[in-house]
């Protein structure tokens, strides 16, 4: 199996690419569908894999330096990570890559040099910066019998094959031999700007060894950092002193809160990066009188962390109300049983009783205090956001 | 589809081409960063929760004393101006200007823009 090192992405794809397949990442133009292909190049590294690259739109040295943006440190993979060169060639410009296609609008030196690759080379990880480019101009036909071939040769030689594909304006035929037939899987990668969550998804189309979650999943680009699952909204809300600014700090890589006299009077926003996940935390205050802010806010959020007083059973009426206010019934929610230290606190399951919650319903049992339970909560909410497997 | 995000960049880097804009930003009504214009990324998402609560709060308080909605909302400080005005239903607009500066031009260029702002979201 080779890994793509992209969040979630693995996991659906039942652990990463097996030997012998071969992968498109298939783009909508203007999304950052090349970075895929980047981020699955620096996984195969770090597990030791051997790594090809075949670079087509720019010169060798750019990419170099775009692993380098995003803080992955290829020069320790010397000997472990080819380039092909077919960008120097194009402009007349002499190369250092050990591998360089000297006409790289002749197919046939593409054929030559990748299949003496794959016949060469132990398993590796074979990756197209952009497919796309060799197909303006070795033209579409020419290339999709090309990538047949290799995705053939690379089967037979244990190699795993991987394309970035920008699906600019070709024919439908080849548009949809490439989303079809062509490859063992498929991912798509396209933008939405729907409502006014602005953002970047990534979504199993085909996959013939996995069995296919037809999920999106929202993304961004860190640099550095690179590919992350972006949640633009978590809420935290639960009944006044609750610990709910609390839990966000514990949770937060770094949060802001508005507070007064010891308690939320706006709300608190933290921002989480764990796990290969960027979260943005909305945490609302708990007091009724705050009660239009909470509306305010809490719109668009894909998750509810509730956070309650175990001590305190009294509360539980306002917290199931909370949830009401805060529109959350269908969301995915967690609740957080605070303040576990506490002699009289209740147990996960006295509070389940007490709240007439229903078993599906996670409790986590946490000290925010003491950053206890806190990511154990996240990781139960993000499970249930991403519709974990 | 993407075409949107490049509207409201657009839209953004006018303002920031106004005199003293230091930057500026579009954010949902309920406090998520659509597009910014800011030097200091990582602040930004902060900055966008607390504006639209600033104005949420605002909107909130002047209308239970039936005194209608805030046309803008300015906070100024020691080092500078924040300015958050109302763009439709969806979205608001917010500017960051110099502490020396008339907002006179400013708040002129950040209304049209609120306006142009509704529209591309509509």
């Amino acid at each position: 199996m080779v890994e793509t090192g992209i969040p979630k992405l693995d996991e659906f794809l039942g652990g990463g690419i097996p030997k012998g397949k071969s992968l498109v990442f298939y783009s909508q133009p203007g999304v950052e569908g090349e970075i895929f292909g980047l981020q699955t190049v620096h996984q195969t590294l770090k597990k030791g894999g051997t790594c090809v690259f075949v670079v087509s739109s720019t010169i060798p040295d750019i990419v170099k330096g775009q692993f380098k943006e995003f803080g992955w440190d290829i020069s320790l993979f010397k000997d472990k990570l080819f380039f092909v060169d077919s960008y120097n060639p194009l402009i007349g410009a002499p190369s250092n890559e050990k591998y360089v296609i000297s006409n790289p609008d002749k197919i046939e030196d593409f054929n030559k040099t990748i299949i003496d690759i794959i016949k060469e080379l132990p398993p590796s990880t074979i990756v197209f910066g952009s497919l796309s480019t060799v197909m303006d101009l070795c033209g579409e036909k020419e290339t999709i019998e090309a990538v047949r071939t290799w995705n053939k040769m690379a089967m037979l030689y244990d190699h795993v094959i991987v394309y970035n594909f920008t699906a600019w304006p070709y024919s439908d035929e080849t548009l949809n031999l490439i989303k079809g037939d062509l490859f063992n899987s498929v991912i798509s990668i396209g933008g939405i700007a729907e409502r006014v969550i602005f953002g970047q998804y990534f979504g199993i189309l085909k996959s013939d060894w996995a069995q296919i979650t037809r999920k999106s999943m929202l993304f961004r680009v860190l640099r550095p950092g690179g590919i992350k699952i972006f949640i633009p909204k978590i809420l935290v809300t639960g009944p006044f002193d609750a610990g709910k600014s609390t839990f966000v700090h514990a949770l937060s890589t770094r949060a802001i809160s508005v507070d007064r006299l010891g308690t939320t009077i706006a709300m608190d926003h933290g921002h989480v990066d764990y796990k290969g996940f960027s979260a943005d935390i909305f945490g609302t205050p708990g007091q009724e009188r705050f009660d239009p802010i909470i509306k305010l806010l809490s719109g668009e959020s894909m998750g509810v962390f509730l956070v309650v007083d175990s001590t305190n059973p009294s509360d539980f009426i306002r917290a199931k109300h909370m949830l009401e206010i805060t529109k959350s019934y269908g969301l995915p929610y967690v609740v957080v049983a605070n303040k576990q230290d506490l002699p009289e606190a209740l147990t996960c399951e006295e509070i389940r009783e007490q709240f007439h919650l229903p078993d599906d319903v996670p409790i986590v049992p946490a000290v925010a205090k003491d950053k206890i339970g806190v990511y154990e909560a996240f990781e139960v909410l993000i499970d249930r956001i991403t519709g974990g497997i | 589809m993407p075409d949107t995000i490049d509207l409201v960049d657009k839209l953004l880097a006018d303002l920031k081409n106004v005199g003293g804009v230091i930057a500026c930003a579009a954010v949902s009504r309920d406090g998520l960063l659509i597009r910014a214009n800011m030097q200091k990324e990582q602040f930004v998402e902060s900055l966008a929760a607390m504006s639209a609560t600033i104005l949420g709060a605002s909107e909130t308080a002047t209308t239970h004393v039936e005194m209608g909605i805030p046309t803008r909302v300015i906070v100024e400080t020691d080092y500078g101006k924040l300015v958050v005005v109302g763009a439709g239903p969806k979205a608001l607009l917010i500017v960051l200007a110099g502490q020396n500066i008339g907002l006179g031009l400013v708040l002129l260029e950040l209304d049209k823009s609120a306006i142009k702002l509704k529209e591309i979201l509509t």
